[in-house]
């Protein structure tokens, strides 16, 4: 197996609406960014995989088709990976297992959505009335965790202020609320009990880019790489008798794989941080529960504890996290290169001192997809 | 490069309407693959199908798949947009890395729901074809006229590519449409997107189609006539019509010369043959000569369950070098209009 | 006696971000004219952001081209799609314009094909109601053209419009019209798996757990009576198609007997104070006739129009720790 490692990463500043580009532009704005940090031009990539969430989003129907050119993809092979909001960490996993297999040398990858050409509820909803919205299938099950843990009604609060101020050291982040505040997430009107509107993600326009490559072009890289040490995907059956929707156990499984194949067996000490798809305030504590990175029924207090802000313990979603930007079919490959960001130190004013392992990670569909990667400022790390 | 190799296949009839959901389609297919190979769902471990939301206009209408595949306990598996085929690219490419050994391939879609030639132009440049309702019917037509301006082909071509197709479909169980009639008959049609005559078109079907991957000794032990894939590529061309040769395709000519699928000699082309003039094209491109056998299966002429046709044409290929009938054949998968994005890959017996 | 497939429209007025590009394309439409744009020499028409070759950013170096040009190809639509441009036969062309090095793909309003040639020279004719879209001109043999003044509009194009509106009809399945059927008939028709004995309702058909396909043999009539799984208020948000306006209840309710809950049940008569997990419930269904089935299809569950409110019963809630688990 060829190893891979990210050399290059790209974003474009996410925003309700990227007024100023059609999508082709967007897409460009992330791909030329990443090829730019990694030194490379669109002749050197081999092969091309993108990722988004439903096509209905923007009305264009396996846009791989419409934007072979702007992605330098004529002559070469491009795919496009579709797994709901989970897609952008599964993207990729795929881009990673072109490299892996020693098939390609080195992939550009690439994810986006440009929801503000369409409308997310209208989507979400199979374009419906009454579309409940991704918050409207989630907040059942939220309030399931709030009642089996019995944790405290602030902790939603805090996490969506704790992700907001983080995003203010994030010049990317769509969301920049200088003046964010307990009380005004408690004030903000309610969607989906006992969601708040600042406790939701905001609905962003974006793309974001990364460029992998094998262990030579790894060695040959202007700046350093991040090396992926493991990666797992687990889906489970969205809906069956018994299904726990609270804690999936494809989301349990998949953590395990993970762990097992970086050799971790304390995640939550070995693992110096981590950027998790927590699109509402209470999924922080829940996925800390649900990747087994705490004790079940802990998970809200470690988060209440201060644990998971960026001068914390285990800080989470330094970037500011989905809370602060979604561009759906993004937003799990933007966990995924925050992650590799904290282990080549370019993190800027969000950098964790030190990190050397962190966690990327997406779900998606009825919280029954996971995708999830590790990267590594070291090829082979111990623990 | 690890060896790779289909152990097991499955079709469904292409229906023109599928009474039942699309996962219902797929469910049999897979149950049918585990039973002939003998193997428990647990024992696979990868599974990636290729499906499209818009067709039945549904957003996320690839999760309801997943019961056909069964993900209890949860599984290892993912999802393209795209035709089957770029999901056994998929596939192909995760058991190159040679940590795990079986790999299910899927694709689906049914046709029947929606209007074709209504949905499909959103394909295209959103701001300067899609509004148009630039459809794929209405491209292949304009290749078409490319390829007799440039006297690459004659309507007499496309008419004996229609005639031998649907008379092999005649011998396929699983096509939808089938019939005997002579190039001259067929000539006699008037045109529908010029030189497009009605019958030069694919049929509106649902369908699916599944393979079953093993990676070198389990293959082995799997399949006692595993059909090992010698390599696989796929290139796509630029997507403005005005910016590329619609005559032509480079990329696929690439993926010819990269796979050497002239090393030995082709027993049977399985093409993605959606409009009749694509055969013209893609012969031409793979530099096939007139006696290679191209889709005894009658090919997507005679029925195209979208999303699945392209992985049927693997299937198709692999059904006959599994059977006997054939010692090596190549499979190509078509997407986007006037084949836009091109897949290839050899497909070889023996142990 | 048969249900009527369902028919489905799926429906959104999308506003796309143009960029400067293709912007200074549709804005030259607005004025009735057209542009080209110089990559490594050539004049590509339409005007695209990057090389198609090498990937490369384009600078901003348009080019006027047309109103004429060249029919370098065509295709004769005979039966034009309800998304043509017209609505009688007429020509998709690759059209290369005056001062163009390539085609632009469009459409020709021309008598008949007699009328089309390869050579044909044509000229853009822009429409009277202009819409900052590709739609805004199309082509005419240059013969019978007319000459028209566009006036010059303000600022440049940054949004362009784009109506998709799709229309899906599908059969219900087997399954899901005996369901529908047994709403009708005011009652909860679900399946039991024949493998597991698990109750789905409403049943998708099959087992999903055993992957095995259940047939009319598998029905089973379920009580109206049930427990409430989960729930949510949702504040409506407003968009396109949206006719909700005031904040409802949406429930998951676990029938007594069934493993799966029926969801998407919109509660509208019992007060969120008095709504909660566990709570004893039942389906009053409305009057024979005025139960509806138009809403559900093989995709989209739920009940319909054919359950006029839930009520409790009165019985002692449920406790939590027997509802772990499906909650959905």
């Amino acid at each position: 197996m060829e190893r891979c490692a990210v050399v290059g990463i790209g974003q474009s500043k996410y925003s309700k609406r990227s007024a100023e580009h059609s999508i082709d532009g967007l897409v460009r704005v992330a791909a030329l960014r990443a090829l730019e940090d990694a030194e490379l031009t669109f002749k050197d990539i081999d092969a091309i995989v993108i990722g988004k969430a439903p096509d209905a989003l923007e009305g264009v129907i396996m846009p791989e088709l419409s934007l072979a050119d702007a992605l330098g993809a004529v002559g070469k092979p491009i795919h496009r990976v579709h797994t709901a909001g989970s897609v952008g960490a599964s993207t990729a996993i795929s881009a990673c297992t072109l490299v892996e297999s020693g098939m390609y040398e080195r992939v550009l990858t690439v994810c986006y959505e440009k929801q503000s050409d369409g409308n997310a509820t209208w989507a979400l909803g199979g374009g419906r009335s009454g579309s409940q919205g991704a918050g409207g299938s989630f907040a059942p099950w939220i309030r399931q965790y709030i009642a089996n843990s019995g944790a405290p009604e602030h902790i939603g609060w805090k996490v969506a202020v704790k992700d907001r101020k983080n995003a203010l050291r994030n010049p990317y982040a769509h969301l920049h609320l200088p003046d964010i505040s307990i009380e005004k997430v408690k004030e903000s009107p309610m969607l989906w009990d006992p969601l708040h509107f600042l406790e939701s993600c905001p609905s962003s326009d974006g793309a974001a880019a990364m460029v992998l490559t094998n262990s030579a072009g790894a060695r040959r890289a202007p700046r350093p790489p991040a090396w992926v040490i493991a990666h797992a995907k687990r889906t489970e059956t969205i809906q069956f008798p018994g299904r726990d929707t609270v804690k999936p156990q494809a989301g349990v499984e998949c953590a395990k794989a993970l762990y097992k194949k970086a050799g971790i067996t304390d995640p939550r000490k070995q693992i110096d941080c981590a950027e998790l798809y927590v699109p509402f305030s209470w999924y922080e504590p829940m996925w800390l529960e649900g990747h087994l990175l705490c004790e079940e029924g802990e998970g809200w207090k470690l988060t209440d504890s201060g644990a998971t802000e960026l001068g914390g313990d285990f800080p989470v979603n330094m970037s500011g996290g989905v809370l602060s930007s979604n561009p759906i079919g993004a937003s799990g490959m933007i966990r995924c290169l925050e992650a590799a960001s904290q282990v080549r130190g370019t993190a800027g004013d969000y950098q964790v001192e030190g990190a050397r392992i962190a966690l990327g990670h997406a779900y998606g569909g009825g919280a029954n997809y996971f995708a999830m990667w590790i990267v590594s400022s070291e090829p082979a790390p111990t623990f | 490069m690890e060896d790779i190799a289909i152990v097991a296949f499955a079709q469904t009839k292409s229906y023109r309407r599928f009474p039942e959901s699309e996962p219902a389609l797929l469910m049999g297919l897979v149950n049918q693959v585990l039973s002939e190979t003998g193997l428990e769902r647990r024992e696979i471990d990868f599974t990636i199908a290729g499906s499209c939301d818009y067709l039945s206009g549904m957003p996320f209408a690839f999760i309801s798949n997943v019961d056909a595949f069964g993900a209890w306990p949860p599984v290892y598996e993912s999802h393209v947009e795209m035709d089957g085929a770029w999901a056994l690219f998929e596939g192909f490419v995760r058991l190159q890395i040679g940590d795990i050994d079986t790999c299910l391939v899927a694709g689906s879609g049914k046709s029947s729901p929606g209007r074709p030639r209504e949905i499909f132009p959103l394909q295209g440049d959103p701001y300067y074809h899609a509004p148009l309702g630039l459809d794929p019917v209405s491209m292949a037509g304009l290749q078409a006229q490319r390829l007799l301006d440039a006297g690459k082909a004659t309507e007499r071509d496309f008419a004996e590519v229609v005639s031998r197709s649907r008379r092999d479909g005649l011998a396929n169980p699983y096509a939808q449409v089938a019939a005997d009639v002579s190039p001259d008959e067929l000539l006699k049609a008037p045109y529908y997107a010029s030189p497009l005559r009605k019958h030069d078109l694919p049929p509106i079907s649902d369908g699916a189609a599944i393979v079953l991957l093993a990676r070198g000794d389990r293959a082995r032990a799997l399949s006692r006539t595993p059909v090992w894939i010698r390599g696989i590529d796929h290139r796509i061309e630029s997507h403005h019509p005005g910016l590329r040769d619609l005559t032509d395709l480079p990329g696929l000519r690439t993926s010819a010369k990269k796979l050497a699928i002239h090393s030995a000699p082709i027993d049977v082309a399985e093409l993605c043959v959606r409009y009749s003039p694509e055969e013209v094209v893609i012969r031409d491109a793979l530099g096939l000569g007139r006696d290679t056998r191209v889709n005894p299966s009658g090919g997507p002429l005679c029925g195209h369950p979208v999303m699945a046709t392209g992985l049927t044409r693997v299937v198709e290929a692999a059904r006959r070098i599994a059977s006997g009938e054939a010692r090596r054949a190549i499979a190509h998968a078509a997407s986007g209009a006037a084949l836009q994005q091109n897949l290839l890959c050899v497909l070889e017996g023996g142990a | 006696m048969s249900l009527p497939p369902r028919q489905f429209t799926l429906e959104y007025p999308y506003t796309r971000t143009v960029g400067p590009v293709v912007g200074k394309f549709l804005t030259g439409l607005r004025d009735g004219r057209l542009f080209g744009i110089r990559c490594r020499g050539k004049v590509i028409c339409p005007p695209v952001e990057s090389d198609p070759e090498t990937g490369e950013t384009l600078a901003h170096d348009f080019v006027p081209v047309g109103p004429g040009g060249v029919v370098e190809s065509f295709t004769w639509i005979a039966e034009p799609t309800r998304k043509h441009p017209f609505q009688r036969p007429f020509a998709f062309a690759l059209i290369r314009l005056d001062g163009a090095d390539t085609p632009i793909v469009h459409a020709v309003s021309a008598d008949g094909p007699e009328a089309m040639a390869k050579g044909l020279r044509v000229r853009a004719q822009y429409r009277d109601e202009r819409k900052s879209a590709i739609t805004d001109v199309y082509f005419v043999p240059e013969a019978g053209s007319r000459d028209s003044f566009v006036p010059t509009g303000e600022g440049e194009v940054q949004i362009t419009d784009h109506l998709i509106s799709l229309v899906y009809e599908e059969p219900l399945t087997a399954s899901r019209e005996r369901y529908a059927k047994g709403l009708l008939a005011g009652k909860f028709i679900g399946q039991k798996s024949p493998v597991s004995g698990k109750v789905f309702v409403p049943s998708s058909g099959y087992d999903p757990l055993e992957r095995c396909l259940m047939t009319e043999q598998d029905d089973v009539e379920l009580p109206t009576t049930g427990t409430v799984v989960g729930f949510t208020v949702i504040t409506p948000v407003q968009y396109y198609g949206q006719k909700e306006t005031e904040p409802y209840i949406r429930a998951s309710v676990l029938l007594d007997g069934a493993d799966t809950p029926l969801g998407q049940q919109d509660i509208r008569d019992i007060p969120v104070g008095e709504f909660r997990v566990g709570l004893r419930v039942r389906a009053e269904f409305r009057p024979p006739a005025q139960r509806n089935v138009d809403e559900l299809s093989n995709r989209w569950a739920g009940t319909g129009s054919c359950i006029a409110r839930w009520v409790p019963t009165g019985e002692p809630d449920v406790p939590l720790e027997q509802l772990k688990g499906g909650l959905f």
